[in-house]
């Protein structure tokens, strides 16, 4: 499906930037100085493009915490329980109902049983995370309109395949703002996979709702350590540019760009503190850090991750992604599986039961899925693999207002095709809006003379999932 | 079919329309056929379908009506619904059978088997149907005459200046366009800015670098009064090599110009510098601009002087092939009406400030540009072949980079030359072909002389292919003896090899029409030609033969043409004044903004023309102009009528793109290479997708955080989606699409980079350096000299005050003046033009 091709016009963003006096991008807070030199050009004052802003309807969810499994996990050895597949193992699959490619069918090489007061069934890979199945969601019946890893990332995090698009954390953030005003509203943390910085981009949004990048090595941000300068002097140094910005200011009063870059270094300034604090594992209980396997070597980079999208929820961030690639098992099925699920299944499970120790579950909204799933069919005929399948995989959801302990929608009896509850990338995208009580339809953007949608066109809230 | 397919629903709308709907079918519905719809089929329709497909409808979908009969044979987006009589072939019975995954209807769910049923015994009896209606909910089209008549698409006018009272203030007949406003507003234009200011602002626009403190010093000191002693700094800049670096990026920036091709598969273009150098070249040697496009888009088919001349004429055609595409794109027809959808877009908005692209789908929403007019122009670019040096991966080994697919410019001492016409079309056909030979034979069951039929030809075809320069691969191949990793693929490329990325003329060829810009959703073939809104009075006929470039060229860059000049002359202002007149510089449509000084515009664009369409001229006549001279100042009154100095009463203050705040930070410590650097911006090591071999951090010659290097920012390689941190921190133009005006943000990253970046305090320390190893009397000197090399201006007072107590209050000598520089260089001044 094709959709208008982008068509640069400055005017939005640059409009948008000089002229409301908005402009002061990613992480402002309430103007040092506002009011200051605002009566000379009757501009407003400045106001952070992250203040927390009004949903359009009471939400559910405050936040979204996106757990990012790049390359396709299998749902049929994971979330999807298929008995018949199960049962019809090793023989040749016809027609549509398999994905509609023939080939041996390959039984689910992992045993399922059905988990808390709910039955829901999980899949013996996660047995910490099945200890929450009742907080659970299941949405069995997700589809997508492309079985390459990068056309089909990029539409899970932008909507869009075949255009540059702001990601849904760019939208997200755009929508609310966000509570932190020291931190910013979008995190990424370790991103992989196909399709690069596109996947948290902002693209025509203002560059406030990019994602930020933090990565799990050398203080998280570019360039946020001074390592040059004694700490004091740093501020001496600070006053000094400042001092030099004011008298420019003077004589230029009320250009928000001026007044954009004074608070960008009070910001900065800030900044050097709060991100590594909030990012310093180290403040944490011995007995947490092990809850979250960060002295295992299996589940001490995933556990990182999921520790630090904790403390970054706590401190009110906006969007948290964290991501674990290596998930397209063409081959060694069993033992990659083993070893992927081995390593997320108790750090998920400690984040579920931090936030609801902490009363966060009830408003985060917990997101764990890949770009598609995979076919019951043999990769090869070698019984250890299979192939990408995008027309019926599953992902689930937890927290957020999203009804727990529930399998909503479903593939197909072999597990190759949604065929119920039904949930494409837009209608996703549609549903964790609603969760964030954001109308998809009206959360638009003016850009090329046309109003832009994380939905484009399309997108149907699954309502049947929310609590 | 395909064809008739979408000729119906428009014959159709003709004869409604004209009121004169026809009796849709000759055989009227019996009795029992009508009770039959009435009891099964009407109420079937009105649950599962008319919700989004009849008139009552919030949003008709598909653009299919199923309420009346006229509808539902008038068909949708997706061609026709219903074949009467012919379930089989009836698209409807495909849908609800859920037949096809990208059309499933109900999109829900799934109609029962007896619901699907009574639809299709109701086709098979033709499909009988009573209920009346129209057959689309709403007629669209193009108001031709409204489209005319918008500004952009008029002739170019020979405004006379205005009248104004205060004439002594006017310095060049553009100023009395803007003195004109500005009095009409009852307001005076500022004062002019002083010469510290001014010679800083000029040098910056016309080179992207500060003026050293000599050139500052024998500017402010020029005895002559401010027009000769400007015009004398202006003469010297525009002959200084960094104007065309500087002028060369703004180009650069339209061109969408990349070294690597983005999106998936981010594979090194390794000779898009020498197109990079061409327009640094053409800016330097005040290259006509009709000449300048006319080789950009036509360059190989244009009479050459010598070999050099033929050289640089294809090198200029690689405007068009550095495109971003996605090699990962398997669909051969997607892929190449993806490349066509690149050239039309860049080339309407670089060129015309149109959005051609937006007419892919659909005629355009705003302005009068018919799907037709797109497939038209399509069809140019569809004759030609695109010489990338690159394809799209089809399955198997095949390298992304091809050889083959380059212009050589160096044909073994024969003048340059480009693969012949067709050939990127044979080398792809070969290589399909070899594939199937190669599948074919790791059968079992073949035949001896099979075997050897395969053998012979799957070496017939190796031989070709190697002939025409094409990709060495089937058995016996590198390729095909190791199977290489995935996406990795392509060794070793030679940046600095004979070759050129070029456009080369193939099988003349009109495109078909695609519905909804589906590939394989064909509509009535187009025949090649331009846009219809733009038509001179004279037509235009294609040849026969060749793909029509040399004509687009010589339409493009006639005197005549509305666009052209307009964009070009805009753009110049805009880069000099902060703002274009038209301020959607990539958008002269309806969608975008209108001029703020329409008379202005089409003075400078009839300039322009007649002037030869000489840029350095055009330049020289803004700059030297009073309007460009303006100072800052800021008088209430002025703001209270015109808070946004749409007027140009004054200056407006502008931040300086990452390269010259790069280049500024090199050149005040001294450690600015001048010159351009030999050859390409990266060596062999840099190849594959650049996604997995992370340029930068391997062993290449030139690794490393490219800023850290001594050349220019113009001469530091750009990989889409691989830009260094501070060239996105600091907006650089995202190079996949033309993008004529930088963004502008203000964000803390920048603060840290400033703050932080070792690059940053490296430089700072050389400047320091600098200024301590020279003779000079007192910290008091030494302060008033490091605001010379920083700032371009001496310090106040109360300045040198401050900056006094803060090296006094740091123990350590050479930290202090570290600081202190890193201090100057991060004080907004530094990177905005005053």
């Amino acid at each position: 499906m094709k959709t208008c091709r982008d068509t640069y016009t400055p005017l939005t963003r640059r409009g948008m930037l000089q002229h409301t006096a908005a402009g002061f991008g990613w992480l402002a807070f309430a103007a040092l100085n506002a009011g200051t030199a605002r009566a000379a050009t009757g501009g407003g004052a400045y106001q952070s493009p992250l203040q927390p802003k009004a949903p359009h309807f009471p939400a559910k969810a405050k936040r979204v915490i996106f757990l990012f499994m790049q390359g396709g996990p299998s749902h049929l050895d994971t979330f999807d329980w298929k008995p018949d597949l199960m049962a019809n193992g090793g023989k040749t699959a016809s027609g549509d109902a398999a994905g509609g490619r023939g080939g041996k069918l390959l039984a689910p090489q992992f045993a399922f049983a059905p988990q808390g007061e709910s039955g829901l069934p999980i899949s013996e890979l996660f047995p910490e995370l099945s200890r929450h199945a009742d907080d659970l969601c299941l949405l069995n019946g997700m589809h997508t309109s492309n079985a390459a890893h990068p056309q089909a990332t990029i539409a899970l995090h932008t909507g869009s395949i075949n255009f540059v698009r702001p990601s849904m954390g760019s939208w997200i953030t755009y929508g609310l703002g966000s509570a932190n005003q020291d931190l910013p509203g979008f995190i990424t943390i370790n991103p992989v996979g196909g399709g690069g910085a596109q996947n948290y981009g902002s693209s025509f949004l203002p560059a406030s709702y990019q994602g930020t990048r933090v990565d799990l090595g050398e203080g998280g941000i570019p360039d946020i350590r001074n390592r040059h300068l004694a700490e004091g002097r740093q501020r001496a140094q600070i006053d000094l540019i400042q001092e030099m910005n004011r008298d420019l200011l003077g004589k230029h009063p009320g250009n928000p760009e001026l007044d954009g870059v004074i608070q960008s270094f009070e910001l900065a300034y800030r900044m050097q503190t709060s991100v590594p604090a909030v990012l310093d594992l180290e403040a944490e209980e011995p007995a947490t850090r092990e809850r979250y396997g960060l002295d295992n070597e299996e589940t001490r980079e995933f556990g990182t991750q999921c520790l630090m999208a904790r403390r970054l929820a706590e401190s009110g961030v906006r969007f948290i992604q964290v991501s674990k690639g290596g998930w397209d098992q063409h081959n060694n099925l069993k033992s990659a599986l083993t070893r992927n699920c081995a390593g997320i299944d108790r750090p998920i499970a400690a984040l579920l039961q931090d936030l609801k120790d902490r009363d966060l579950l009830r408003d985060t909204l917990v997101l764990w899925g890949g770009e598609f799933g995979r076919s019951p069919q043999d990769q090869a005929n070698g019984g250890d693999g299979r192939r990408h399948n995008n027309r019926g995989y599953s992902m689930w959801m937890a927290g957020g207002g999203v009804k727990g302990g529930l399998r909503h929608g479903a593939t197909d009896e072999l597990g190759g095709t949604a065929v119920a509850g039904k949930i494409g990338t837009h209608d996703l995208h549609a549903t964790i809006l609603h969760l964030l009580g954001l109308d998809h339809t009206r959360l638009t953007y003016r850009y090329a003379g046309r109003d832009f949608r994380l939905t484009d066109v399309y997108g149907e809230v699954a309502k049947e999932i929310v609590a | 079919m395909n064809s008739s397919r979408h000729s119906i629903p428009g014959l159709l709308l003709l004869l409604l329309s004209a009121g004169l709907a026809p009796t849709l079918n000759a055989s009227e519905p019996t009795s029992d056929q009508l009770a039959f719809f009435e009891a099964k089929v009407r109420p079937l329709l009105v649950k599962h379908c008319y919700e989004c497909h009849s008139t009552e409808a919030e949003k008709v979908k598909g653009g299919l009506l199923i309420d009346s009969k006229a509808g539902w044979m008038a068909g949708g987006d997706s061609g026709e619904a219903i074949e009467p009589g012919k379930p089989a072939e009836s698209l409807l019975m495909e849908t609800v059978r859920y037949g096809n995954p990208d059309l499933q209807m109900p999109p829900k769910y799934q109609l029962s088997e007896a619901e699907i049923a009574v639809l299709e015994d109701w086709i098979a009896m033709g499909a009988p149907d009573p209920r009346t209606g129209p057959a689309v909910a709403k007629a669209a089209g193009i108001d031709w005459e409204k489209g005319r008549s918008h500004w952009a698409f008029l002739p170019v006018a020979r405004p006379e200046p205005p009248a104004v009272k205060a004439a002594e203030w006017v310095r060049d007949d553009l100023d009395r366009f803007i003195l004109a406003g500005i009095e009409a507003a009852g307001l005076q234009p500022v004062a002019d800015a002083d010469r510290f200011a001014l010679i800083r602002r000029v040098t910056l626009d016309l080179t992207g670098l500060p003026p050293t403190v000599d050139e500052v010093g024998a500017f402010v000191r020029d005895p002559d009064p401010d027009d000769a002693a400007l015009a004398k700094v202006v003469d010297r800049l525009l002959k200084s090599p960094a104007f065309g670096e500087r002028w060369g990026r703004h180009w650069l920036d339209v061109a969408r110009y990349a070294d690597s091709v983005g999106k998936t598969r981010n594979v090194p273009f390794p000779y898009a510098w020498r197109y990079r150098n061409y327009v640094i070249d053409a800016f330097n040697a005040d290259k006509p601009y009709d000449e300048f496009l006319a080789e950009q888009v036509a360059g190989d088919l244009l009479e050459a002087r010598d070999a050099k001349d033929r050289a640089e004429n294809l090198v200029a055609s690689g405007f068009l092939a550095l495109g971003s595409m996605d090699l990962n794109e398997r669909d051969n027809e997607q892929f190449t009406l993806d490349r066509i959808d690149d050239q039309m877009d860049t080339l309407g908005r670089a060129t015309m400030g149109l959005t051609l692209g937006c007419a892919r789908c659909h005629d355009h929403k705003f302005d009068p540009i018919a799907q037709t007019d797109y497939y038209a122009l399509a069809g140019v670019f569809a004759s030609t072949q695109t010489l990338s040096g690159q394809q799209n991966r089809q399955g198997g080994n095949k390298d992304y980079h091809q050889v083959g697919l380059l212009a050589r410019l160096d044909a073994g001492g024969d003048a340059p030359k480009t693969p012949a016409a067709g050939q990127a079309a044979e080398i792809s056909r070969l290589t399909d072909r070899m594939r199937q030979l190669v599948a074919e034979g790791k059968k079992k069951n073949l035949s001896k002389d099979r075997r050897a039929e395969l053998r012979r030809e799957v070496a017939d075809i190796r031989k070709t292919l190697a002939e025409l320069g094409g990709p060495d691969v089937g058995p016996g191949s590198d390729a095909g003896k190791k199977k290489k990793k995935k996406g990795a693929g392509d060794g070793p490329v030679d940046p600095n090899a004979a070759y050129a990325m070029a456009l080369s003329d193939g099988a003349a060829t009109d495109l078909a029409l695609r519905v909804r810009g589906e590939p394989d959703i064909k509509g009535d073939l187009v025949p090649r030609g331009f846009p219809t809104i733009l038509k001179p009075a004279t037509p235009v006929t294609l040849p026969e033969a060749g793909s029509g470039r040399r004509e687009l060229a010589a339409w493009l860059t006639a005197p005549e043409h509305p666009l052209t000049a307009r964009v070009m002359v805009n753009r110049i202002w805009a880069h000099l004044m902060g703002r274009g007149l038209v301020e959607t510089v990539d958008n002269f449509g309806a969608s975008g903004a209108a001029p703020t000084h329409p008379e202005l515009l089409d003075h400078l664009a009839g300039r322009f023309v007649d002037g030869g369409w000489s840029m350095k001229a055009m330049i020289r006549t803004i700059v030297l102009s009073r309007t460009y001279r303006l100072g800052s100042d800021q008088p209430a009154s002025h703001v209270a009528a015109d808070e946004g100095n749409r007027l140009y009463w004054r200056a407006n203050l502008r931040r300086l793109e990452a390269e010259a705040i790069r280049d500024s930070l090199l050149a005040a410590g001294g450690m600015l290479a001048p010159g351009r650097p030999d050859g390409a911006p990266f060596d062999a090591s840099v190849g594959g997708d650049l996604a997995k071999t992370n340029p930068g951090k391997r062993g290449g010659a030139k690794a490393g955080d490219p800023i850290a290097r001594p050349e220019r920012s113009v001469y530091l390689p750009v990989f889409r989606s691989r830009l260094p941190g501070m060239f996105t921190v600091f907006d650089f133009a995202e190079p996949d699409q033309v993008n004529g005006q930088r963004d502008v943000t203000t964000v803390a990253p920048q603060a840290l980079f400033l703050l932080n970046n070792p690059f940053v305090v490296d430089v700072s320390r050389r400047a320091a350096e600098r200024i301590l190893e020279q003779e000079l009397p007192d910290e008091t000197a030494r302060v008033r000299h490091a605001y010379a090399y920083t700032l371009c201006r001496y310090p106040t007072e109360a300045e040198t005050e401050r900056a006094l107590a803060f090296l006094g209050a740091e123990p350590d000598r050479e930290t202090g003046w570290t600081a202190l520089v890193q201090a100057l260089y991060s004080a907004a001044e530094f990177r905005y033009v005053p």
